[in-house]
């Protein structure tokens, strides 16, 4: 029971926590490729430069608040002025461009940090320490609001993709780009504007992340490994399985850190990616009759 | 065979195989003949996946590796006949291969994409961290693989013209491919995969079958690879390696097989010039790849103005 | 083997997609020869009635039955090999490459090397049928132009001659003729019904022209809000009550 409480419990926490940031950067994928049909190669380092934002911020303000306004608005902007040059020209040609200039843009992102902020791992200390007392245990006090800062996000972002028109558009555009058009959507802004919202979410995962995790140029090229995983196994196109799958390998990663070094938990999370294709080649909730 | 085969290509292979007659060919520059021959045979083959049917690997750079390592794991064991060497790759590469092509074929190409990099990233880590292959320093100080008993590949030379060989092989395989029912089966699926489908085409086996040629003729390469450099380690596997056979099949151009093979080539043979300037590689490559993509995408050598036709678009 | 010359046998087929019922227990018979057209108002279930046939979708409940094999289930390319043969409704053709490139790929799926291991190497001879193809539907000229580059009622011809090119016995057209002017309209119907004829083919269409359904079909199938409401010549179809309520709505009270 002890050991359930102590060394269980907390890790299923973490999960939980990992799970949701991992949900928000799967999800920005999702929309990305549902709605503009490319496959964002360089979000992991959306999310990398929202963790480095976040730094520059705080260097200026020593304010954590105020970084986590300012980053995901700086990285966000980054994102619509890649989209609106590099990206836009693309989108009538074939997809295999686009997955080669996002893996470009990934190249160029990562250098740059490496260059500007240097190679080494950094710290961003989060804005208060301590823990409380839960369920018998103690759990930091950061973790917790992490945990409910990006449930309270996918929250907004389940409602606006259900309550608001724009948001009902943008979903059902997801699922059939086409039908945009005939809405009499100015589709060009609409497309910038969902490419700069889901760099906005992933450099505030990035932000969000950067306490636990150390901050490294590297560090988008794992989470987006992952990312990739969760999208495979979600379903594409479907972003209430995106959301699901990044729990269940954010849970599965947790709880394998206790038994695996870390090499070898990511050959088991690739493992557990193989089993669930072999057993449900679509995917948690892909859709039948779109030719997967 | 004569619809594989040009009299141009036939001259071109023959003056290459003249190259080291030439007053400058030092050892050094053979090896830097043979990584460029060598890496332009890969290009080309995976423009066979890339070019004509569409789809891009991102992890192609573990079959390479995997090749290496293979190679590696027997001459460090003494087994130096350099035949048992290539059998035991295409072996090996041929297995892994047959897994990662079934799993990323099994949907539509994006998945290709991702697989493919989700496979290489963990043969990348699997070789880093277990220290039976070395662990982060590889497998070193191997002998040379011998072609008979006596007749090793021990000079750059004998490396050189064995690449030579290599490449003219592969470069045959391919333009028999291309120019067979197979290949415009491949440039269908490129153009509609959907569509292939419901013309009858069990798409999924094509994409398979170009996987895994592309795979093996990689593999081969890589196999290829511990005889000229004595050792084999995991940084032949990682990503970068596979952006930068994307970038030399993009900077030869799209599919036409031989302008992958001199951007391969060009590629080559630019990294050595630059290599000093370390630091400002990889951007540099992540440029180079955002403007081939924007403002050059049928190839920066103009490789189909060139070699004149439609090559892009040709099925045979 | 076929059953009485019933070519395709569409059995109390229902499917749902998600909460909706696209399809409710329709059951019909297209026999040997004839040119079947399905219509009704949009939503009616048309487009997903054909998503079941070839392949797309796998139906919720019932049987889909080609001359006398069950096919409900198998992959588009297996239903394809077996002799039906889809056009779609919004073209779906090789962008890129040439119109002839496009009908001879799609005649070399039915050659004896296709999927097996001599494709590697073989080139087979499909040249002639699709130029007799391109001929027959007047694109002969056009053989050399990227198929990107025809006029959209040309698409729509490309269309129909992929399906022809893998020689099926069953070809399902979905709304042939969207998109075309009147003029290009009823040569598209006179040309589908001269080659069905010629070639032996049995045909099930899907139209919303009255004019080209009426004029060329043998058999109608009205659906609506995934029933089938009316089955029976044009001229039955043409009077029925229910057939006349479902398009106009009811009559004023």
């Amino acid at each position: 029971m002890d050991y359930l409480v102590a060394v269980l419990l907390p890790q299923l926490l973490h999960g939980l926590v990992f799970g949701a940031a991992l949900g928000l950067l799967a999800l920005g994928l999702t929309v990305i490729f549902g709605l503009l049909g490319v496959m964002n190669f360089a979000h992991g380092e959306l999310y990398m430069l929202g963790a480095y934002a976040g730094i520059a911020v705080i260097g200026l303000t020593h304010s954590f608040w105020a970084a986590l306004v300012v980053a995901p608005l700086a990285v966000g902007a980054i994102g619509a002025l890649t989209e609106v040059t590099t990206l836009r020209p693309l989108y009538r040609r074939e997809p295999l461009y686009g997955l080669i200039l996002t893996f470009g843009l990934a190249l160029v992102f990562r250098e740059g940090a490496r260059q500007i902020w240097g190679g080494d791992m950094r710290r961003i200390l989060p804005p208060f320490t301590g823990s409380t007392p839960l369920l018998g245990m103690t759990y930091p006090n950061y973790r917790l609001f992490l945990l409910a800062a990006a449930s309270v996000l996918l929250l907004a972002i389940w409602l606006f993709f259900t309550r608001t028109r724009a948001g009902i558009v943008v979903r059902a555009a997801v699922q059939d780009a086409e039908m945009l058009d005939g809405l009499g959507v100015n589709v060009p802004r609409v497309f910038t504007l969902t490419f700069a919202g889901s760099a906005a979410l992933a450099a505030l995962a990035g932000l969000l992340l950067a306490p636990i995790f150390t901050v490294y140029p590297q560090m988008g090229v794992e989470m987006i490994l992952l990312a990739f995983i969760v999208v495979i196994l979600g379903g594409m196109g479907s972003m209430g399985g995106s959301v699901v799958a990044a729990f269940v390998i954010g849970l599965a990663q947790s709880l394998l850190t206790l038994w695996m070094n870390p090499q070898r938990v990511a050959i088991a999370i690739f493992a557990i990616m193989i089993v669930v294709l072999i057993v449900r080649p679509r995917g948690f909730f892909g859709r039948e009759g779109v030719l997967e | 065979m004569s619809r594989a085969l040009t009299w141009r290509a036939v001259l071109v292979w023959a003056a290459l195989a003249a190259l080291p007659a030439l007053p400058f060919m030092s050892k050094f520059y053979l090896l830097l003949a043979f990584d460029a021959l060598l890496f332009g045979a890969i290009a080309m083959s995976l423009d066979l996946l890339m070019g004509y049917t569409g789809l891009v690997s991102f992890g192609h750079a573990a079959f390479f590796g995997l090749g290496a390592y293979a190679t590696a794991v027997l001459l460090e064991r003494g087994i130096v006949s350099l035949w048992v060497c290539l059998l035991f790759a295409v072996l090996v590469v041929g297995l892994y291969a047959l897994v990662v092509s079934y799993f990323s074929t099994a949907r539509r190409g994006i998945y290709f994409a991702l697989l493919t990099l989700i496979f290489a990233e963990v043969v990348y880590t699997f070789f880093r961290y277990t220290q039976t292959f070395g662990g982060s320093d590889g497998i070193q100080g191997l002998p040379a693989p011998s072609l008979a008993p006596g007749f090793a590949i021990d000079t750059p030379l004998r490396n050189y013209y064995l690449v030579l060989v290599y490449l003219g092989l592969a470069y045959l395989v391919c333009r028999i491919l291309v120019t067979a029912h197979f290949g415009r089966v491949l440039v269908a699926i490129r153009e509609n995969e959907d569509r292939a489908r419901f013309l009858g085409y069990n798409v999924q086996r094509y994409k398979m079958a170009v996987c895994m040629i592309s795979a093996l003729i990689t593999g081969l390469g890589g196999a290829l690879y511990p005889g000229r450099s004595a050792f084999a380690t995991p940084d032949l596997m990682l990503w970068t390696v596979s952006g930068e056979l994307i970038i030399m099949v993009m900077i030869g151009g799209l599919g036409t097989l031989v302008g992958p093979v001199i951007g391969g080539a060009f590629f080559v043979l630019l990294q050595e010039k630059v290599s000093s300037y370390v630091d400002w590689y990889f951007i540099v490559i992540g440029l180079v790849l955002i403007f081939i993509v924007l403002f050059m995408p049928r190839g920066l050598l103009g490789i189909r103005g060139l070699l004149g036709g439609r090559r892009w678009r040709a099925t045979a | 083997m076929a059953r009485d010359g019933v070519v395709l046998e569409i059995d109390s087929v229902s499917k749902s997609i998600g909460a909706l019922a696209a399809l409710s227990s329709v059951s019909l018979a297209v026999q040997a020869g004839q040119i079947f057209s399905v219509i009704g108002p949009n939503g009616a279930g048309k487009s997903t009635l054909f998503n079941v046939v070839s392949g797309l979708h796998v139906p919720t409940r019932g049987r889909i039955r080609f001359r006398g094999r069950d096919i409900g289930g198998l992959e588009p390319e297996q239903i394809n090999r077996l002799g039906v043969a889809k056009t779609f409704q919004i073209t779906n053709i090789f962008p890129e490459i040439s119109v002839f490139e496009n009908v001879r790929v799609a005649a070399q799926s039915r050659v004896r090397e296709s999927g097996r291991l001599a494709s590697l190497w073989r080139l087979p001879d499909v040249e002639g049928a699709a130029s007799e193809l391109l001929q027959a539907f007047g694109l002969a000229a056009r053989r050399e132009e990227s198929a990107e580059n025809l006029s959209h009622g040309e698409q729509r011809y490309l269309e129909i001659c992929l399906a022809l090119a893998t020689e099926p016995t069953l070809l399902l057209l979905d709304e042939p003729t969207a998109g075309m002017t009147p003029g290009e309209t009823r040569e598209a119907t006179a040309l589908i019904r001269r080659i069905a004829t010629a070639r032996g083919l049995t045909v099930l269409l899907i139209e919303h022209d009255m004019s080209v359904v009426m004029g060329i079909s043998d058999r109608i199938a009205v659906l609506h809000f995934g029933e089938k409401i009316a089955e029976g010549a044009p001229e039955q179809i043409r009077n029925d009550p229910n057939v006349i309520e479902a398009y106009l709505g009811p009559p004023d009270a």
